[in-house]
C-alpha cells in the first residue's frame, strides 16, 4: 500500500511537470509576448526593446524555462511579468475565493445530488423519478452562461434580491463576499447536482439488481434494512471518483461562471494572465490546478480502497 | 421690488448651493485594459483614465463645445508667430496632499511627459514644445519648435494631467492630483475607492464617493448597470440599449464622438498605389447602409476624413455610394473586370468583421472581390496593422490637427497607410502656422478634401456613443469622458 502510494505520488509529480512543459510551450507559440500584449499598437521600436529587456525576454526560451522551473522547485513561484508583485501573494487571495466558491457548491450540491440520486433510483420510473432525472439533464445540457445569465435575470434584475455581478475586491475579507457569491454558487450547484446524481442514480439501480440484493429480498429482510445496509455502502463507492473529478473541477477555477459573475477566482486570473501572456502568473495557477487534480484523484482512490475491503486485499498482496 | 426679489432668490440659491454637502456613491465600471500593469500615472501606457480623470486636472480642457476652456490654466496668449505661448495659472489651488499648485508643478508635469527616457505614449502629441520655463510663481512659457496656432487643443489631451514637482516615482500609486476627487484605494483589478476633494478649487462635487470597479467582461457590466449595481456604463451597444430603453430606471445618453474604425488600403504596394483603385475601393461602399447593418443606426457618416463630426475643423464632404464610377475608375486603372482584394480583421475589434462583410456585399457590385480573412487578435497590432496590405484599424477622438498629423503625415510613425502626399504636408503645415480662424479652418478643410480624393484609408463613419446609467445619476454631462465635469455629477 505504501509503495503504492509512493508510485502514485511520483507518477503525480511526473504529470504536474508535464502540464508545466506543456502550458510554458504553449503560450510561447501564441503569437505575441508579454510587451506586445502590453503595449498594443505602441509595441514597436525602442519602447518594445526597452520592454522585452526590463522583462527578460529576450533571453532564449528554454533558459528561462530552466530558470522558472529551478526558482518553482525551490517553492519560489516569482514575481508576475511587469515585475510589480509577488505571484504567490496574488494567487493566494484567488485561490482563497476560488475554494470559497467551491466549498460552497460542493456544501450544498454533493448532499442534494446524493439524497436525489437515490430518491430517483428507489422510486425509479415513477414521476418523482422522471421529474428529477429531466430536470438534472437539462440542467446538464444548457451551458453553464445561459443558465447564469437566466439565474442573474431572474433574481437580481427581476426580483432584485441578490446582486447579479461580484464587485468585491480580490482581496476583501470573505464575509464581504455574501450576498454576491450566491448566484454563481447557485449556477455551480445546478451543473455539478446534475452530474453526480445521475451517477448515483445509475448506481444504485445496478446494485439493486446484483445477486446479492435480489438474495436478501428473497430472504425476506425488510427493504429499508436492504437499502441502508447492502445497497447504499457498495452503491455509492464508484460515486467517489465522479465526485473527485468535480471537486477538481471546482477547485481548478470555474473559468466560464467566475467571467460571467466577474468572480476574483483562478479562473479568471488564469484567463487575464494568458491575455497578458504573464507566463509567471499562467505557470504558477496551471501548477496549483494540475496539483489539485492529481492530489484530489488519489484521494479519491484511496478512499475506495479503503471503503471497499476487497480492493484492499488486492493491492495489499501485490504489494 | 422684482430686481430684490431677484438678489434674494439668488442668494438663497447660492446659499443651497453652497451648503449642499456632497452625498452618496456613485459607481462605475472600467474593463482592466492594462490588468495587472494598470497604473494611476496619468502619462503611462497603464493609466486607468476612468480614474484619473476624477482625481488630476489639465491646464486646459474642452468645455461642452469641444473648445478650449481653462482648467488650471485661466488665460493663455501667444506671441505673433504662435511659438512661444505663456500660460496664467490658476491661484489658490492645492494638491490632495496639501502642496501648494505653482509653475514648477507645471514644468515638472509637462517636461516629464517630453523626457525622452520615459518614453511616454503622450509624448508625440506635444512633441513641438522644446522648452518649457517657469517666469514666475502662476505664470508658465512654452516654447515650439515651430508655429503652431492651435497648441491650447493639444493642451487638452486626456494625458496630461498636473502632478505635484518630484512625484514621478510614486504617481503610479499616489495619484495625487488636483481633481475634484481624492484618492482613497487602488485597486485596478478590484475596487477603486475616490473620496470628494472639498478644496476642489470650483466647489465640493455632487457626490461623496465614486467607485471605479474593475469588471473585465463587457455582458457582465451590462448586468450589473441593470441590476444597479453601477450606475454608468459607457459604450453600450445598440442592440443592448433595447434593454434599457424600455424602461424609468434608467436613462441613456446619446453622444456623436470622433471614434472611428475602418479599412486601411497600403498606398505603397500595388494595386492601392493607384490613387484611382483607392478612391474606386472607397466610392463603392454605401456608408449609411454600413452604419445601419453594423451599428444598428448609432453612427454618423464620416467621408474618409478622421476628423470628428463636433470637430470645429470638419470638412463638408458628401460622399454616397457610386458604383458607376468606382467601375469607370477602376477600369482606367486597368481592372476592367475588377480587382480581388484580401482584408484581414481579428475580433480584437467586434464590429470589424462585420464592417469586412458588409463591405464585401456592397463593393461586390463594383467589381470588387473581398476575400475576408480572420486573423488572430493576439498580436494583430504588430504582425497584421501596418504589415499587411487591406487592413481593419480602429482610432479614438483626436483633435483635427492630432488625427490629420499623427494618421496621415508623411513622417508620421502611425501613418497606417503609408500615405506621402507632399501637397497634404504643405496643407498641414500651412495651417499650423495661420493665426487667423477662417482661414485655418479653410486649410484643415482643403487637407480633409485632399484626403477624400486620395487617401487609402476608408472612414465610414464615427461612432455615436451611448451611455446608460441608473435613473438616480443626476447632472452628467452628456459629452465624450474627456470633456464631462465630475464634480457636478449627483446622485438620489
Amino acid at each position: 500500500m505504501l509503495a503504492m502510494l509512493l508510485r502514485r505520488l511520483g507518477l503525480g509529480a511526473i504529470t504536474v511537470w508535464i502540464v508545466s512543459v506543456i502550458i510554458f510551450v504553449g503560450v510561447e507559440i501564441l503569437p505575441g509576448d508579454a510587451c506586445t500584449a502590453f503595449l498594443e499598437r505602441e509595441a514597436k521600436g525602442k519602447l518594445l526593446e526597452n520592454c522585452r529587456e526590463d522583462l527578460g525576454l529576450n533571453r532564449s526560451a528554454i533558459t528561462r524555462y530552466a530558470e522558472w522551473a529551478g526558482n518553482a522547485l525551490r517553492g519560489d513561484l516569482g514575481v508576475s511579468a511587469n515585475g510589480q508583485k509577488q505571484i504567490s501573494e496574488l494567487v493566494g487571495f484567488r485561490l482563497r475565493n476560488t475554494l470559497l466558491l467551491a466549498s460552497g457548491a460542493m456544501l450544498v450540491g454533493i448532499p442534494l445530488a446524493l439524497f436525489l440520486g437515490i430518491v430517483a433510483a428507489l422510486w425509479r420510473d415513477r414521476p418523482m423519478d422522471i421529474m428529477v432525472s429531466t430536470t438534472a439533464i437539462a440542467a446538464m445540457t444548457i451551458p453553464e452562461f445561459v443558465s447564469a445569465t437566466l439565474l442573474i435575470l431572474v433574481f437580481s434584475v427581476w426580483l432584485g434580491w441578490v446582486p447579479g455581478i461580484v464587485l468585491t475586491s480580490a482581496n476583501a475579507p470573505l464575509a464581504e463576499f455574501f450576498p454576491e457569491v450566491l448566484l454563481p454558487i447557485g449556477v455551480l450547484t445546478l451543473v455539478m447536482t446534475a452530474h453526480i446524481l445521475r451517477t448515483v442514480r445509475s448506481s444504485v439501480i445496478e446494485t439493486m439488481a446484483s445477486d446479492y440484493a435480489q438474495m436478501a429480498l428473497l430472504k425476506g429482510l425488510p427493504y429499508w434494512q436492504i437499502v441502508f445496509r447492502h445497497i447504499l455502502p457498495n452503491a455509492l463507492l464508484p460515486t467517489i471518483n465522479v465526485v473527485a473529478l468535480t471537486i477538481a473541477w471546482l477547485l481548478g477555477g470555474v473559468v466560464v461562471i467566475e467571467t460571467v459573475f466577474n468572480y476574483p477566482g483562478l479562473g479568471r486570473m488564469m484567463i487575464d494572465s494568458i491575455s497578458d501572456r504573464d507566463l509567471p502568473v499562467t505557470q504558477a495557477i496551471a501548477l496549483i490546478i494540475a496539483t489539485v487534480y492529481v492530489g484530489v484523484n488519489l484521494l479519491a482512490d484511496l478512499l475506495t480502497m479503503i471503503a471497499n475491503p476487497r480492493l484492499r486485499t488486492v493491492h495489499m498482496r501485490r504489494s | 421690488m422684482k430686481i430684490l426679489l431677484g438678489v434674494v432668490s439668488g442668494l438663497a440659491l447660492s446659499a443651497s448651493l453652497a451648503w449642499a454637502e456632497p452625498s452618496g456613491v456613485f459607481r462605475q465600471a472600467h474593463e482592466v485594459g492594462s490588468g495587472s500593469a494598470s497604473s494611476l500615472d496619468p502619462i503611462s501606457k497603464g493609466r486607468v483614465f476612468q480614474v484619473t480623470e476624477k482625481i488630476m486636472s489639465r491646464l486646459v480642457r474642452p468645455d461642452m463645445d469641444g473648445r478650449p476652456s481653462p482648467d488650471l490654466a485661466v488665460s493663455w496668449s501667444a506671441n505673433a508667430d504662435a511659438t512661444e505661448w505663456t500660460l496664467m495659472l490658476r491661484e489658490g489651488v492645492t494638491f490632495h496632499d496639501g502642496s501648494t499648485f505653482g509653475s514648477e508643478d507645471v514644468v515638472y508635469s509637462l517636461k516629464r511627459v517630453l523626457d525622452p527616457e520615459m518614453d511616454s505614449p503622450a509624448r508625440s502629441a506635444i512633441a513641438m514644445i522644446n522648452k518649457v520655463e517657469a517666469i514666475d510663481g502662476k505664470t508658465v512659457k512654452l516654447t515650439l519648435d515651430n508655429s503652431f496656432a492651435d497648441l491650447p487643443l493639444l493642451l487638452m489631451d486626456y494625458r496630461l494631467r498636473m502632478i505635484p514637482e518630484g512625484s514621478g516615482d510614486t504617481i503610479a500609486t499616489t495619484g495625487i492630483g488636483t481633481g475634484p476627487f481624492k484618492l482613497v484605494s487602488f485597486d485596478a483589478e478590484g475596487t477603486t475607492k475616490l473620496a470628494a476633494n472639498m478644496d476642489y478649487f470650483e466647489g465640493a462635487p455632487g457626490v461623496a464617493e465614486m467607485e471605479i470597479i474593475g469588471i473585465t467582461d463587457g455582458q457582465a457590466r451590462l448586468q450589473a448597470l441593470l441590476g444597479g449595481q453601477i450606475d454608468m456604463e459607457r459604450g453600450i451597444t445598440a442592440q443592448q440599449s433595447v434593454m434599457l430603453k424600455g424602461s424609468n430606471r434608467f436613462h441613456i445618453q446619446t453622444i456623436p464622438t470622433g471614434n472611428w474604425r475602418g479599412l486601411v488600403f497600403r498606398t505603397d504596394v500595388a494595386p492601392f498605389d493607384d490613387p484611382r483603385v483607392r478612391k474606386a475601393l472607397r466610392l463603392a461602399a454605401d456608408r449609411q447602409g454600413m452604419i445601419d447593418l453594423v451599428m444598428g443606426g448609432g453612427a454618423v457618416v464620416a467621408c474618409d476624413s478622421p476628423v470628428g463630426p463636433r470637430d470645429q475643423y470638419r470638412a463638408d464632404i458628401s460622399c454616397p455610394q457610386d458604383v458607376d464610377q468606382a467601375k469607370a475608375l477602376l477600369a482606367e486603372a486597368g481592372f476592367a473586370d475588377g480587382i480581388d482584394i484580401d482584408v484581414h480583421v481579428a475580433t480584437l475589434e467586434p464590429t470589424w468583421p462585420v464592417i469586412a462583410e458588409v463591405y464585401q456585399e456592397q463593393a461586390a457590385a463594383a467589381g470588387i472581390r473581398v476575400n475576408i480573412v480572420q486573423v488572430p487578435s493576439d498580436g494583430y497590432w504588430n504582425q497584421v496593422w501596418m504589415q499587411k496590405d487591406a487592413v481593419a484599424t480602429r482610432w479614438n477622438e483626436r483633435p483635427a490637427d492630432q488625427a490629420l498629423n499623427e494618421i496621415y503625415l508623411s513622417t508620421a510613425k502611425w501613418n497606417e497607410s503609408y500615405y506621402k502626399d507632399p501637397a497634404f504636408d504643405a496643407l498641414l503645415s500651412q495651417a499650423r502656422q495661420e493665426l487667423d480662424f477662417d482661414a485655418r479652418k479653410a486649410l484643415y478643410v482643403r487637407a480633409q478634401k485632399h484626403l477624400w480624393e486620395t487617401a487609402g484609408t476608408l472612414i465610414p463613419y464615427h461612432v455615436t456613443r451611448l451611455v446608460g446609467t441608473t435613473a438616480r445619476v443626476g447632472n452628467l454631462d452628456a459629452v465624450e469622458n474627456n470633456a464631462v465635469r465630475w464634480h457636478l455629477v449627483t446622485v438620489d
